[in-house]
């Protein structure tokens, strides 16, 4: 019986082990996708065929409006969510460990005004003040990525915070202040490291709402016309009948890639975050 | 404590309106144009008389006063595009807005909790599983996509729901019906995102020690959950609502362009595409004022409930 109980966990255990893999590996088949656009792409994205096309043998997701294929538009389009994303989760990942190691880590002043400064932000409706923004400016893809950047490092800075406060106080740090190391190079060389782990799943849902927000504010016509990203296909689809029409293969692939992406990102940051809390068990 | 946190308030939102105040004259163009609006063509003399009325031709620190002057009499400028003062017409969306975010926010923060808590209560079993499956598939969706699979499938192919509006023939009957698939979206995207932090919330806090001590003392696994772990748990989704609100807000905003409802998302979209600014800048500013109350009225409803935050005080 014990045996059987064994056998029946470890297979578990397995199954476990497995489904922590899909996250990781739908990441990496669209980051190759992406990269390899040139070759598995079945045509050029812009090059004309007879439009409203049914999904065939000749076009696998058919054709829009414009007569354009579909299944090489996700491809290529898959760059420029997938740039905007990453572009922005790195600069606002940056600027909310910067902002969350120096409050940290030097209390008192500094982090009384940097969490100020991170408060008032935090009561910024951002894609409000991104749509008002690009309003003005000519569409880019570039200056979504930069404002959502500046405008998203909140949530880390707090989290960042929070950690240093606890890894400051610990017996490597004050090792290495009293062996006479600089403020920054004990933030630099002992306390980051130490905040790695709490960086990285964050790092993975910013990729993953600044994606969700490319595809919104894109879906309003607020993106370069001249590129093509998912939520670009969404909008086109919707404003130009293709919803209406109920022309499926049309808006349905470039909504399911986002959904399916993003998917795979909080499954990853899922399995991150969880590692720190699994040991203890109550039952 | 909290009059520290409401003069935080205070501040952000003298800085967002001042930023408000400050992009339409920061911009590139015309700052006649970036106050008025793209399309709106005027003789010499009109536009001379114009520019003396918006005040572009006095000094910005006496625009600056102007402008804070106008806000607190409610005046949010004027759209040349629609012929109406922004205050008005944005009085006249808000309200359809607030039927489609209202009920859906609460009940959100209601389904999402109480799921959640039972889906980290009870992590290990199927049931929770599929249920945190599917939650984290809608938490992964753009709203907005997710509208368009429901009113496709639902309003299109099954014909249950209207296509498009807030009501048709005006009765409560009509506008429930019209109302219920878009709430539901908001409902189901508002309730994932409380569902994920309830349920991590939970299994963090099932390893405290006051659980085991809980179970020691004999209380039944739900016991310990509504008793005592819930309170710990929720108390925190509180702050959480009032900041996810500004985010959740936009979300109906996309939503209301899915289902051509007529709120303030289509005022929106429709001031995107003939470029009215004053339009835009005036939903900024309300949808400003709207995130920094339901952090405030958060806060206080915090102090209400938790009681070391009221002897805080």
């Amino acid at each position: 019986m014990a045996e059987v109980i064994r056998a029946l966990r470890s297979a578990e255990e397995k199954i476990r082990a497995r489904w922590s893999l899909l996250g990781p590996l739908i990441f990496s088949s669209f980051i190759l996708a992406a990269l390899l656009a040139d070759l598995i792409s079945p045509y050029d994205p812009w090059k004309r065929f007879n439009p409203y096309q049914m999904p065939g043998w000749e076009h696998l997701l058919g054709t829009n409006d414009m007569g354009h294929d579909i299944l090489s538009e996700l491809i290529f389009g898959s760059r420029v969510s997938l740039a905007v994303g990453f572009s922005a989760a790195i600069l606002s990942a940056t600027l909310g460990t910067a902002v969350g190691l120096f409050a940290g880590y030097f209390r008192g002043m500094a982090d009384e005004v940097l969490m100020g400064i991170t408060d008032i932000f935090l009561m910024i409706p951002q894609i409000p003040l991104i749509i008002v923004l690009a309003a003005f400016l000519r569409p880019s893809f570039w200056l979504m990525a930069l404002l959502m950047g500046l405008l998203w490092w909140t949530a880390l800075a707090r989290i960042v915070r929070s950690r240093t406060l606890q890894v400051r106080e610990m017996g490597f740090v004050a090792g290495a202040k009293a062996i006479g190391f600089s403020d920054n190079h004990v933030i630099f060389s002992d306390v980051l490291p130490n905040t790695l782990y709490v960086i990285a799943p964050k790092f993975m849902l910013t990729v993953a709402s600044a994606m969700i927000a490319e595809a919104s504010i894109s879906f309003l016509g607020l993106s370069d016309p001249s590129m093509k990203s998912w939520g670009t296909m969404i909008s086109y689809a919707f404003s130009r009948g293709g919803f209406i029409n109920g022309m499926w293969w049309w808006y349905l692939p470039p909504g399911l890639c986002i959904t399916v992406f993003v998917l795979s990102l909080v499954m990853m940051a899922g399995i991150l975050e969880e590692r720190d809390i699994e040991p203890v068990k109550v039952d | 404590m909290l009059w520290g946190k409401t003069a935080r308030y205070a501040i952000a939102f003298f800085l967002i309106i001042s930023l408000n105040f400050a992009i339409p004259r920061a911009m590139p163009g015309d700052t006649l144009t970036n106050l008025m609006g793209e399309d709106v063509h005027l003789s010499e003399d009109a536009m001379l008389e114009l520019k003396a009325k918006v005040g572009v031709d006095q000094p910005i620190h006496i625009q600056f006063l102007n402008y804070w002057r106008d806000l607190f009499h409610l005046d949010l400028g004027y759209s040349y595009h629609l012929h109406a003062p922004v205050s008005s017409l944005i009085r006249e969306r808000i309200k359809w807005t607030m039927l489609l975010v209202a009920p859906s926010i609460i009940m959100g923060a209601f389904v999402g909790t109480l799921l959640g808590a039972l889906a980290g209560w009870r992590r290990k079993e199927a049931k929770s599983r599929l249920q945190t499956t599917g939650f984290l598939l809608i938490y992964c969706t753009p709203p907005y996509f997710l509208s368009m699979l429901a009113l496709y499938f639902l309003g299109f192919e099954l014909g249950w729901f209207p296509l498009k509006g807030f009501y048709q023939s005006g009765t409560i009957g009509d506008i429930a019906h019209h109302l219920f698939l878009p709430v539901l979206i908001m409902t189901l995207f508002s309730a994932s995102r409380n569902y994920m932090i309830m349920r991590g919330s939970v299994i963090q806090e099932r390893q405290m020690l006051y659980a085991s001590y809980a179970r020691a003392k004999g209380l039944s696994s739900d016991q310990i959950l509504f008793r005592h772990i819930f309170k710990n748990a929720a108390l925190p989704i509180i702050t959480l609502v009032a900041l996810d609100f500004g985010f959740i807000f936009s979300g109906a905003l996309f939503i209301e362009i899915v289902f051509s409802m007529h709120g303030m998302g289509n005022l929106i979209y429709d001031s995107l595409l003939c470029r009215d600014y004053p339009v835009l800048q005036g939903t900024f500013a309300v949808i400003t004022i709207m995130v920094i109350l339901a952090n405030l009225l958060a806060d206080w409803t915090y102090g209400l409930v938790d009681p070391r935050v009221r002897w805080q005080r």
